[in-house]
């Protein structure tokens, strides 16, 4: 980059493959301000890692960025939930069959066979190696539930001290939750990975649903009109295509079960957030910690802000996101998308 | 003398996952020197003491007793989900009371306990057994990165747990079950076999006056150095139940040689994470009110005397 303009960020980029995760890796792939090191997959909210993993790896086939590494991860959170509740995202879809039939077939579908393989790494080291070959100049960001970067910082003690800084998407301060009324689903499907993650003193920032999946950042969200936008500007290349194709339906559910206005782009957010700060207004650094034993609000986020009586909290290098540029990040995200070009 | 496994038969090879120590280090030493255990390598946890401390002594005591070709491997530095919290039997060093032990001049694996762990698996024909001895953070990573591996484990007998027997000198909780309890569940919900032996056994295997007689009559620098360890380690249990050493990772490390030492039962067990008074807690379903499969095989009764003949046939020998 020129000027006075975002630099170019070296990510690893950590999914569990839900809809806003593709955008996400498409996003990353294709940004000049994004040096993508490499996707690592996370069991998460589109099923197992077998799964998660062939997404990405179709994913980047569409891109036409096969020459970026995917490195498969944990098969399962370090603790979780229920069965049953750990299961509430299957359930979820069958009530959406009932309402939208057919066109559910797009959401979220059985990934087919990928034409390239996963490298021969665990995640974990994928991370680790990756890090400790460049101290200081690694994001890691991350958009599913945090157990790839729990278990490298807990099989690496010095990764913590050579990580540039995170990029997380989790918890919840102002807006309700969307898995439980306390919690959002990152965090609560390993809250323990969370916990590991907020607690190494590494500088983060922290992607909540308050300036997401709330109407208050309506702009960032994605409408059929920036559909109708991405087809005036780009030109017909596949990932353009997928995009027309896939996501109305995205944008239906989020509208109809979730009284959100468009599709939310959290995942893409917190991507952008990597090389672009200033997308979002947010707090100090200040400690964040999660709810671990309460069964109501497992999983809750806790920012430690005001004054207390009881000692207490952690390192202060958390800064949360309270409000976003929607406008500014809704247009980043389309001239983003744009660079696909057909060939 | 014992009857050790018969010397047609293979050794048994095994890997020992460990917080030394000092009755880790006396597990360690049964392991190099019985002839019926192949000590495929040592993998070393966080517990009795910091990760660090446990390392040293690990490469201390293998060195000292002729073992320093057993390759050792450092694992997690604290628990999964929970900061560290000690052990206290063993101070500070996690090995008081032998300070003229030469620090080693071996060195660790160039990799991960859990990696570790993975390529020795990886290069036997037969599934292999473990044993483990301290806080199960290494074997929880491990479930956690390499669920394809956990069917090349035949299984692990595992030095943790208790279960409500009713005796005074038995606490609610396991220190090795309390330090990283959501190690143990991930290990508990794995299907890997799992033999636990538990405070129930391990607090009747005590070192008292009879049994000191025997360890002074082994007039050897290995068994002047186990006496010097036997008393500075009884000292916690001495001092707070008023008896002697209890040599929990020995015994758990001694069913591989001898299985019939003890008598177990199958169970559902589960691991409480959240209790005030009780954290940490294994608890046995014994009534199957729960309905749940069984995960593990408890230990419920330890023939102690013949145990000591073997740990004293070991050292002699």
């Amino acid at each position: 980059m020129t000027g006075n303009g975002p630099q170019m960020e070296r990510i690893i980029l950590d999914v569990d493959s839900a809809g806003d995760d593709i955008l996400a890796v498409l996003f990353a792939a294709v940004s000049p301000n994004v040096k993508l090191e490499g996707v690592t997959t996370c069991t998460g909210a589109a099923g197992p890692i077998e799964q998660v993993t062939n997404v990405v790896l179709n994913t980047l086939a569409l891109a036409g960025r096969t020459d970026i590494p995917v490195a498969k991860g944990a098969w399962r959170p370090i603790v979780g939930n229920s069965k049953a509740d750990m299961e509430a995202p299957v359930h979820f879809e069958k009530r959406l069959t009932a309402r939208f039939g057919e066109r559910l077939k797009k959401f979220n579908p059985p990934a087919p066979k990928p034409s390239h393989a996963p490298i021969d790494k665990h995640a974990v080291d994928f991370i680790i190696d990756t890090v400790m070959a460049s101290p200081g100049e690694i994001t890691l960001v991350a958009t599913g539930p945090m157990t790839n970067l729990a278990m490298a910082f807990l099989q690496e003690e010095r990764l913590k001290d050579n990580v540039k800084r995170m990029c997380l998407l989790g918890g919840n301060f102002v807006t309700p939750g969307n898995i439980t009324p306390l919690s959002e689903y990152n965090i609560w499907a390993d809250a323990e990975a969370a916990r590991v993650v907020l607690n190494q003193g590494v500088e983060t920032i922290l992607v909540p649903l308050d300036v997401c999946e709330d109407n208050r950042a309506a702009a960032s969200m994605l409408t059929r009109d920036d559909l109708a936008d991405l087809e005036v500007t780009a030109d017909n290349h596949p990932v353009l295509a997928m995009i027309r194709e896939t996501f109305p339906i995205y944008i239906d559910i989020w509208r109809e079960f979730f009284d959100l206005v468009g599709f939310p782009m959290d995942d893409i957010i917190t991507v952008a957030l990597a090389f672009d700060p200033t997308l979002c207004t947010m707090t100090e650094p200040l400690f964040c910690d999660i709810v671990l034993d309460g069964r109501l609000a497992r999983g809750q986020t806790v920012a430690y802000r005001g004054r207390q009586l009881l000692p207490g909290g952690g390192p202060k290098t958390t800064r949360i996101c309270t409000d976003i540029d929607g406008r500014r990040f809704m247009k980043l995200f389309k001239e983003t998308i744009a660079l696909y070009k057909a060939a | 003398m014992t009857t050790l496994a018969n010397s047609e038969t293979r050794p048994t090879p095994i890997i020992l996952d460990c917080d030394p120590g000092h009755d880790d280090a006396i597990a360690l030493v049964m392991a190099h020197r019985s002839k019926a255990i192949d000590l495929l390598g040592v993998t070393v946890t966080c517990g009795n003491a910091e990760l660090d401390k446990c390392v040293s002594n690990a490469l201390r005591i293998l060195e000292f007793i002729g073992a320093g070709d057993v390759p050792v491997a450092a694992g997690c530095y604290r628990p999964l989900a929970r900061p560290l919290v000690l052990g206290t039997a063993d101070g500070p060093s996690g090995l008081e009371g032998s300070p003229y032990l030469p620090m080693a001049t071996k060195t660790v694996e160039p990799m991960h306990a859990v990696d570790f762990i993975a390529k020795t698996l990886r290069e036997q024909d037969e599934p292999l057994r473990i044993v483990a001895t301290g806080p199960l953070c290494n074997m929880g990573l491990f479930v956690l990165k390499y669920p394809e591996l956990l069917s090349k484990i035949k299984d692990i007998t595992w030095m943790g747990g208790v279960f409500y027997r009713k005796s005074e000198i038995i606490t609610p909780t396991e220190f090795n079950a309390f330090c990283d309890p959501e190690a143990l569940k991930i290990v508990l919900d794995s299907g890997v076999k799992l033999t636990m032996v538990g405070l129930d056994v391990t607090m009747q295997v005590l070192v008292e006056e009879p049994q000191y007689a025997e360890f002074r009559k082994i007039d050897t620098e290995l068994g002047r150095v186990v006496n010097d360890w036997l008393l500075f380690y009884e000292k916690l249990h001495r001092n707070s139940m008023g008896v002697g050493g209890a040599l929990h990772d020995p015994l758990a490390l001694a069913l591989i040689i001898d299985p019939t030492l003890v008598r177990t039962r199958p169970a559902h067990i589960g691991v409480d994470l959240a209790g005030t008074y009780a954290f940490g807690a294994t608890v046995a379903d014994f009534w199957k009110e729960r309905g749940l499969p069984d995960n593990a095989e408890i230990c419920t009764e330890v023939d102690a005397d013949r145990f000591f003949e073997l740990l004293y046939s070991l050292l002699r020998d």
